[in-house]
């Protein structure tokens, strides 16, 4: 975001015909922008360059509990990296959490999207209806949510297993969803997607009521089937909220952690391991704060391997315009 | 362009969730003004033995007139990761009770200082076990708090319903009393004879050190996990047997998950295997609130061994209370701790249903014929492997894994072994 400022000056200088001022006077209408940017720049090196920088020392170093008390880590080169590089469990937990953030994206914006659609057709009261749910699932904090889920899904007392064996799917008395990896990351996921919907699709909405009802109407004229439509016309103009929630989807369910941690009662297993979890576990379980501090790194990489990604999409729409 | 300002919004909202996120820390713990103290102790004391705190905590106050007591109840889950996040903010308790398998740890790291037993009291008489768990390289740098075995609190009535007027003596009438319980009440499906929880890894290795097998051993210096010996392997299948056969419990929680007081107080089991403290609990609002007519009802025996005439052996549990070597208020701490393992705090802590840390107070639950059988049951018992490394295997659910991997059949119990041996030992070999 803040690459994007001092570009935005310079057009709006770039603007201005060029007229020979006081050198003085030159030198501060240019520095006023950059004056501009210092606090938040201050702001952003305190809270995330300053904890990056020492997270990646911290990584290059042996710091356990011993280093803990004493405040001082013992320089290992790349010996972390090289242990988790070597280590089966990791490369699991790194493709165990590149699945799920796939599957998580992808439910979540194919939910939104209908969703959003459907709100666009409904009359007002029931869309008013349908968005204070939406707002409601939003509003609830994670960690209730994750509480109400464990509830649902109680082995003993859950109203999952007492519905769906009333309704004759089968015995599920007594059935522990979280016994079986598959089923277990199968309730994780919906509780991820089902807290991640309401964001996507109410901003989807919110970019559908600008798509004018103009080109839809020309296009039905046309013979196109609302597919059509849908497919030439309501998704390029979306494609810009498209970028942005996918990659904020991304983002957010690449570092999953509570989801995983609250519902397996703090224990789980490592089947049930994603990269945050690993990192956690192994930094403040078993005290190896290199070691989780080199996991760490990883994890920071691959996202800023997506966000660059993301971020030059997002400046060639902006030279498309 | 309408949906690039709203894209924009949504990447403004992103961002801000993006820094809270990598801002998140812990708070600091206690304060360093000579005029408080900040005990941690473990929320056992809160349910069980507050009037031992109350009564060391005014026993300190006549001493030091002013001094506040800040007394924070800690959960087992997160105290060490909490206690770590202090030590590296320089901000520790002045005083904290550590379990005795996680004191090893510390004591290598130089977390603790170190203590002149003599200066405490009845240190002449400390309970064995909880001492050395308080020893490293020749210094002591904890005080023994209290220990606890566990035993089988069960439901005479139920027992005698189908026939069984006392106790099982032996392993096969344990398990012939299981089968009938379940057999008469076993269409309720919420019932157990015995509520056995997957993960309760307590009473799974304690199979395993009846049937001769340990978790590790340590060969020429070097630590090696050995649950796949045909003995533990042994073991670890009765376990199973015996688990699937009598409980309705999670496979997939642990035994404060919820506390197997609160099935059984509700009527929903017939025994479980539990501490001491766990018996008055039973009556706690917290523990399942049963009603006072259970108290006639209710008994405890030693868990029979599967060898005729011993018992199974039990996890020979307990807590040390420690000075963080980062305290800044170590001589009040002592005085505290002084007076929180003294005769007369440690007398009350007995009562509520544990083993007090001196020899000279075991004879104050000899005559209560519901904690008789825990003392009992200690005659024989396990401990972890000493390393100092150990806590790591707890901390990282290892055995909690295993064990469920176990009983819900997602792994063989060959399988399931080989892969915690293989982490226990890379874990206890770990440079520390």
């Amino acid at each position: 975001m803040s690459s994007r400022s001092p570009a935005a000056a310079a057009s709006v200088a770039a603007s201005f015909p060029p007229r020979r001022r006081p050198l003085g006077r030159r030198l501060r209408r240019a520095s006023v922008p950059y004056g501009l940017l210092l606090p938040a720049s201050a702001v952003i090196a305190a809270v995330l360059a300053y904890p990056l920088y020492y997270l990646v020392r911290l990584s290059f170093q042996h710091y356990g509990l011993f280093q803990l008390v004493r405040h001082k880590g013992e320089a290992i080169g790349t010996a972390n990296y090289a242990q988790i590089f070597h280590d089966s469990l990791f490369w699991h937990t790194l493709l165990r959490t590149v699945a799920v953030t796939a599957v998580c994206v992808v439910l979540t914006v194919l939910f939104a999207t209908l969703i959003a659609l459907l709100l666009a057709e409904l009359s007002s009261w029931v869309r008013l209806l349908l968005t204070a749910g939406l707002i409601f699932v939003w509003a609830t904090p994670v960690v209730v949510a994750i509480s109400i889920w464990s509830w649902m899904i109680d082995f003993e007392f859950g109203v999952a297993n007492w519905t769906l064996t009333k309704l004759g799917v089968g015995n599920f008395n007594h059935h522990d969803w979280l016994a079986n990896p598959w089923s277990g990351w199968g309730v994780i996921i919906s509780l991820i997607v089902w807290g991640a919907i309401p964001f996507v699709a109410i901003t989807l909405f919110a970019g559908l009521t600008q798509v004018s009802s103009e080109l839809l109407e020309a296009a039905a004229i046309d013979g196109a089937g609302r597919w059509r439509a849908f497919r030439d016309i309501t998704l390029p103009l979306l494609k810009p909220i498209y970028v942005i929630v996918i990659s904020l989807s991304i983002i957010w369910d690449f570092q999953v952690f509570n989801q995983v941690w609250l519902i397996t009662n703090t224990t789980p297993s490592p089947d049930y391991y994603v990269m945050a979890v690993y990192a956690y576990v192994t930094s403040f379980k078993i005290s190896e704060y290199g070691l989780g501090s080199a996991i760490a790194v990883v994890m920071v990489a691959i996202m800023a391997l997506i966000s660059v990604f993301y971020i030059r999409q997002m400046v060639k729409l902006g030279d498309v315009e | 362009m309408k949906s690039r300002i709203i894209a924009a919004v949504a990447l403004a909202a992103a961002l801000s969730v993006v820094v809270s996120t990598a801002s998140g820390g812990n708070k600091s713990a206690g304060k360093s003004s000579a005029t408080s103290i900040t005990v941690w102790l473990m929320t056992d004391a809160q349910n069980g033995w507050p009037t031992a705190v109350a009564n060391a905590t005014s026993q300190f106050q006549a001493q030091h007139p002013g001094v506040n007591v800040n007394v924070q109840y800690q959960s087992w889950d997160s105290v060490l990761q909490k206690f770590d996040a202090s030590i590296a903010a320089s901000d520790t308790p002045d005083v904290i009770e550590l379990g005795n398998t996680q004191t090893a740890k510390y004591m290598a790291a130089g977390a603790f200082q170190a203590i002149k037993p003599k200066n405490y009291p009845n240190s002449s008489t400390w309970l064995a076990g909880l001492k050395q768990s308080c020893s490293y390289g020749g210094h002591t740098y904890c005080v023994p708090y209290y220990a606890g075995a566990r035993a089988v609190i069960y439901r005479k009535d139920l027992y005698r319903s189908v026939g069984f007027k006392s106790a099982p003596k032996t392993y096969s009438q344990f398990m012939t009393i299981g089968k009938k319980l379940m057999k008469k009440y076993g269409s309720n499906p919420n019932f157990s004879a015995l509520y056995e929880p997957g993960q309760n890894w307590y009473v799974a290795m304690s199979y395993v050190a009846d049937y001769g097998g340990q978790i590790a051993v340590n060969k020429g210096g070097k630590w090696q996990g050995v649950l796949n010996s045909p003995q533990a392997i042994k073991a670890l299948t009765a376990f199973k047997s015996m688990t699937l056969s009598f409980s309705r419990a999670s496979k997939t929680n642990d035994e404060a998950h919820p506390y197997p007081s609160v099935p059984f107080a509700k009527g929903r089991a017939a025994a479980f295997i539990g501490n001491g403290w766990e018996w008055p609990y039973v009556f706690n609002p917290k523990g399942g609130a049963a009603p006072a007519s259970f108290a006639k009802k209710m008994g405890a025996y030693p868990m029979p061994s599967h060898i005729v005439g011993r018992y199974m052996p039990t996890f020979l549990g307990g807590s040390d209370i420690g000075i963080p070597v980062q305290s800044k208020n170590k001589s009040l701490a002592a005085d505290w701790v002084k007076a929180f393992t003294g005769t007369a705090s440690e007398t009350l802590i007995a009562k509520a249903g544990n083993i007090a840390n001196s020899t000279k107070l075991l004879g104050v639950n000899a005559k209560n014929p519901a904690l008789a059988p825990f003392a009992r049951a200690a005659k024989y018992s396990w401990f972890v492997p000493a390393a100092p490394n150990w806590v790591n295997v707890e901390n990282a659910n290892i055995l909690k894994t295993m064990c469920s991997a176990i009983v819900t059949n997602r792994a063989s119990i060959k399988s399931a072994t080989n892969k915690a041996d293989s982490q226990i030992t890379k874990i206890l070999n770990a440079k520390s």
